[in-house]
């Protein structure tokens, strides 16, 4: 909840919350499977204490996540270097990965 | 364990997408991939290899132990912040969601020209890639005095298991008011930031329940993972107990007496009430079996794990020569999904992506004090190099530091569920 409710303010707030339609167009769900093998490390099926589960995850609050953790707009240094080095069709990719998983 | 449909659809989908490109597999067997080692590097390899092919190659994991305790997280269990039980894993999973033919064995010996690996039962596995990734073998005689048999009175517990409980009741049983002192290992080693870790868990346990006790640290090195950060955490949460002493302070460990309990050094002899060495290491015994070695460690290309002496061999984790990368659980469930995409595509003709690689050491310092250090990778052309890393800083809040404790309580349940299920 507090990631939704965080997520509220940055759509108004931040200049990358509305990136993520048009992001999205570039996604590939089988190139999303191989990338989520980083994810994975941490992020399992059911959240654990300190990590969510990003399974079946909402598109648009993905990309918007992620854009906000790789301008360094959301803290944590773990999440800013992985979304970091991560493009727009490689978030986008993901988004679609993730939310089609269970 | 594959039905006989499956197995032709299997051949099917094998001489209709990839005849051309890979006649030895178009028309017989279905591949296949043998593991040595059930750790971060091969539980992980074995587990995505048969996830991601989906039966189109046949996998293999050798490991003699039927249940597995993590390295990573057992200094918190020296500290009471989990119980024994709970670092503990086995291989039903990758046996039963997975399909991997689990085999608890050791391997002997690997014959790279006939690809096959001897077990110790006397059957032997035949492979088309082999993954070895074996973690370490210690070098008892890297300091004078401890051997395989001093360790039982000073345990290096440097491999989880029987040696980290042993520890504990060193650690439990201490005198009152006693010194234990910790020798680190020399570079390069596993899990860079762990003596310091573990050093920071005896604390939390000797302020408990010894709170005069002394910690003396022996170090080789001058240097080490995260010492602003481990030192400041110790002024803070254990004031007086710990010291801190680099090689040109005590001037090399010249001898130990294990009878005595005494560490002989050019600035005086330390006696010690308990102790954890932890010698110099290398790859494990497997690895120079098979040759892939290059002195104690073994080279690896970059861009796919694969050991520059075999190209049908690929080493993984602690064993591999990865660099800038440290030798860590993180590092070695990385490197394995580079080698499971590399392998899969050589032997099924799937689409073979850029080597991407990352990596995070969590550490506890105290209750809910928790700090990191991580960096991400690209398989470059000579070596792994470093994109982009981080470090916690020195003053966080208490909030930030129970955050990042928690973060890597998180990581422990990820990482083992993704290494096991």
């Amino acid at each position: 909840m507090r990631f939704l409710s965080f997520l509220f303010i940055l759509s108004f707030f931040c200049k990358t919350s509305l990136a993520g339609e048009s992001i999205l167009a570039l996604g590939d769900t089988e190139y999303g499977q191989h990338l989520a093998g980083e994810c994975v490390t941490c992020h399992k099926a059911n959240t654990s204490k300190g990590i969510p589960s990003i399974n079946g995850y909402d598109k648009d609050v993905f990309v918007t996540l992620m854009l906000a953790y790789k301008n360094k707009e959301m803290e944590n240094q773990v999440m800013q270097m992985i979304a970091g080095r991560l493009d727009n069709e490689q978030i986008a990719s993901l988004a679609l990965y993730f939310h089609q998983i269970k | 364990m594959f039905n006989n449909s499956r197995r032709s659809f299997v051949k099917l989908a094998a001489a209709s997408t990839a005849a051309i490109s890979l006649p030895s597999f178009a028309f017989g067997a279905v591949p296949r991939v043998v593991v040595i080692g059930g750790g971060a590097g091969g539980a992980t390899a074995a587990k995505y290899i048969a996830k991601d092919s989906k039966g189109a190659v046949h996998v293999t994991l050798i490991e003699p132990s039927k249940r597995y305790y993590t390295c990573f997280f057992s200094n918190l269990y020296l500290g009471d912040f989990r119980n024994y039980g709970s670092i503990g894993h086995n291989y039903y999973g990758l046996s039963v969601n997975r399909g991997v033919n689990v085999v608890h064995d050791w391997a002997l010996s690997v014959d790279s020209a006939a690809k096959k690996v001897n077990l110790g039962s006397g059957a032997s596995v035949s492979y088309d890639k082999l993954v070895i990734s074996p973690g370490i073998d210690l070098k008892y005689d890297s300091i004078n005095g401890y051997s395989a048999e001093a360790q039982s009175k000073m345990p290096h517990a440097w491999k989880s298991g029987t040696q980290v409980q042993l520890l504990k009741s060193k650690v439990k049983g201490m005198k009152k008011g006693g010194t234990f002192v910790m020798v680190p290992p020399p570079n390069p080693y596993r899990c860079p930031p762990g003596p310091y870790e573990r050093v920071s868990m005896i604390a939390h346990q000797f302020t408990k329940t010894n709170p005069t006790a002394k910690i003396i640290i022996l170090d080789p090195k001058k240097k080490f993972s995260k010492q602003g950060l481990f030192m400041e955490a110790w002024q803070r949460h254990y004031p007086g107990m710990i010291e801190w002493l680099d090689p040109e302070t005590h001037g090399g460990i010249k001898n130990i007496n294990v009878d005595t309990m005494e560490f002989e050094t050019d600035l005086e002899t330390f006696k010690a009430d308990a102790a954890s060495v932890v010698p110099a290491q290398k790859a494990g015994a497997i690895a120079m079996n098979a040759g892939v070695n290059k002195g104690d460690w073994c080279p690896i290309v970059a861009t796919s794990m694969q050991s520059q002496a075999d190209e049908n061999i690929y080493v993984l984790g602690d064993a591999s020569i990865a660099k800038s990368m440290p030798k860590s659980g993180f590092s070695a469930n990385s490197q394995a999904k580079v080698a499971a995409n590399h392998i899969r595509g050589s032997l099924t003709g799937s689409k073979i992506f850029p080597a991407r690689y990352s990596n995070t050491c969590w550490s506890l310092v105290s209750t809910n004090d928790g700090i990191k250090v991580g960096a991400s990778y690209k398989g470059g052309a000579e070596k792994i190099d470093v994109t982009s890393k981080f470090v916690s800083k020195t003053g966080e809040s208490a909030e930030l530091r129970k955050a990042t404790y928690e973060e890597s309580i998180g990581w422990y349940e990820g990482i083992t569920s993704d290494m096991f299920s």
